[in-house]
């Protein structure tokens, strides 16, 4: 029996190594103010605690692969409402956004050539620069530019012309 | 004897299964056609709303876990919470809160502020009058969902209630150590529950969605709790950005 278990256990585990060297989980670094951490143990949920940092360098690269019907907004009244248009690319508020892949994308991207003009992401590559010109806000991040502005209720940032 | 005794009960068995089998199957499609909604259940929602109309100033908390499926069908459970402070009929501050992000929404009556605290930017809109009219032009032109919007929407017109395909009443049950009524209903393509204490102050106790469009049926569950004598003050409704916090814009939907 036991033989069983860990041989049922060591492919899932493998691929979970493997995963893990693919993945770079920018966005929850920053989010929640740097990786690490994790170990300490959760809060009951009321929502405070933000010293509590979760870890997701071990997160599985498949877990973010996520189908486009899968959205069930939490709000009876929206998603019973045939006049409401429930779009698969608007998220409810409790959206539990993996931003991973995403991540992992810019990064090739910026690495290859620099970021298309106009397109959003939801992450920012590594080593950026905060500057204020004229009053608004921009993330430099070595030749790119980004401009941080709320969707939805997310903030994202979308790839700009350098403003100077 | 004992022998014959059964036989006979097993040829009596025999010959009535088919008499039971023939009265049977017309009587569930007439009750299916007749009743499928219960005016019962359609009453108790109305009389949630309108009592959830009535509540001046409350705090409530709604613990959710929602589901999403993945390309091959696996789903994955993910937790989030919310706590809303509303002053009607026009102040509310909601804080949202997951393991990926925490997020506040605060609305004084003339304006909605977002504030991402981690990454310290917000951002500000000109906002409605009133609560019910905010959320909804917040979700019209920026695409913001504001949690427990049903809150805001249970006893006024617009609240979907005459759509409703299937309503029942499943029974009572104990949330949280309080008797709540058990209600679930079809519309379209989701089938939902609700759970309202029962007695003088109809309340949501618990609501579940289960999204059938999808065969893998992925479902939110929310559990609230209310405090209708909160003691928050007045200037949680005000947004006083952090000295470091900086502005960001809120981009339209209609930004291309």
């Amino acid at each position: 029996m036991k033989t069983t278990v860990s041989k049922l256990l060591i492919a899932p585990l493998g691929a979970l190594l493997l995963a893990s060297f693919l993945i770079v989980p920018i966005a929850d670094a920053k989010e929640r103010g740097g990786g690490g951490g994790g170990g300490g143990a959760r809060k009951a949920a009321s929502g405070g605690d933000r010293n509590v940092k979760v870890n997701n360098s071990k997160t599985d690269v498949r877990s973010t692969k996520v189908r486009n019907t899968s959205v069930n907004n939490v709000n009876v009244s929206k998603n019973t409402n045939v006049n409401v248009n429930i779009d698969n690319d608007r998220r409810g508020w409790d959206d539990d956004y993996h931003p991973i892949a995403t991540a992992a994308a810019v990064t090739a991207t910026v690495a290859v050539t620099s970021a298309v003009i106009g397109s959003m992401v939801r992450t920012l590559p590594p080593s950026c620069v905060a500057v204020n010109h004229g009053g608004v806000i921009y993330q430099q991040c070595g030749s790119s530019w980004y401009q941080p502005q709320y969707v939805g209720s997310n903030v994202q940032y979308v790839v700009i012309a350098p403003p100077y | 004897m004992l022998q014959n005794k059964l036989a006979l009960g097993l040829l009596a068995l025999a010959l009535a299964a088919p008499l039971a089998q023939a009265q049977t199957p017309p009587a569930p499609a007439a009750k299916a056609g007749a009743s499928a909604v219960d005016p019962a259940s359609i009453q108790a929602l109305k009389d949630m709303g309108a009592y959830l109309q009535t509540l001046r100033r409350f705090e409530v908390t709604a613990q959710v876990t929602g589901e999403k499926v993945l390309e091959d069908g696996q789903k994955l459970q993910h937790d989030s919470s919310a706590t809303l402070q509303v002053q009607r009929p026009n102040k509310l501050k909601a804080k949202m809160s997951s393991s990926r992000s925490e997020r506040e929404l605060i609305y004084d009556g003339k304006k909605a502020t977002l504030y991402t605290p981690a990454l310290k930017y917000f951002g500000s809109a000109d906002a409605p009058d009133n609560i019910g009219a905010m959320v909804k032009e917040l979700e019209a032109k920026f695409g913001i969902d504001v949690p427990l919007t049903d809150l805001f929407i249970w006893g006024t017109p617009q609240a979907p209630i005459d759509k409703i395909e299937s309503a029942m009443n499943a029974g009572q049950e104990l949330i949280a150590g309080a008797a709540c009524d058990h209600h679930a209903f079809r519309q379209g393509r989701f089938d939902w529950q609700i759970w309202i204490t029962a007695g003088d102050k109809p309340l949501p106790c618990k609501i579940v969605i289960t999204n059938r469009a999808d065969e893998a049926r992925p479902q939110s569950v929310t559990l609230l709790s209310w405090n209708l004598k909160p003691a928050f003050k007045d200037s949680v409704f005000q947004f006083v950005a952090p000295k470091d916090a900086q502005p960001i814009k809120i981009r339209p939907l209609d930004a291309k």
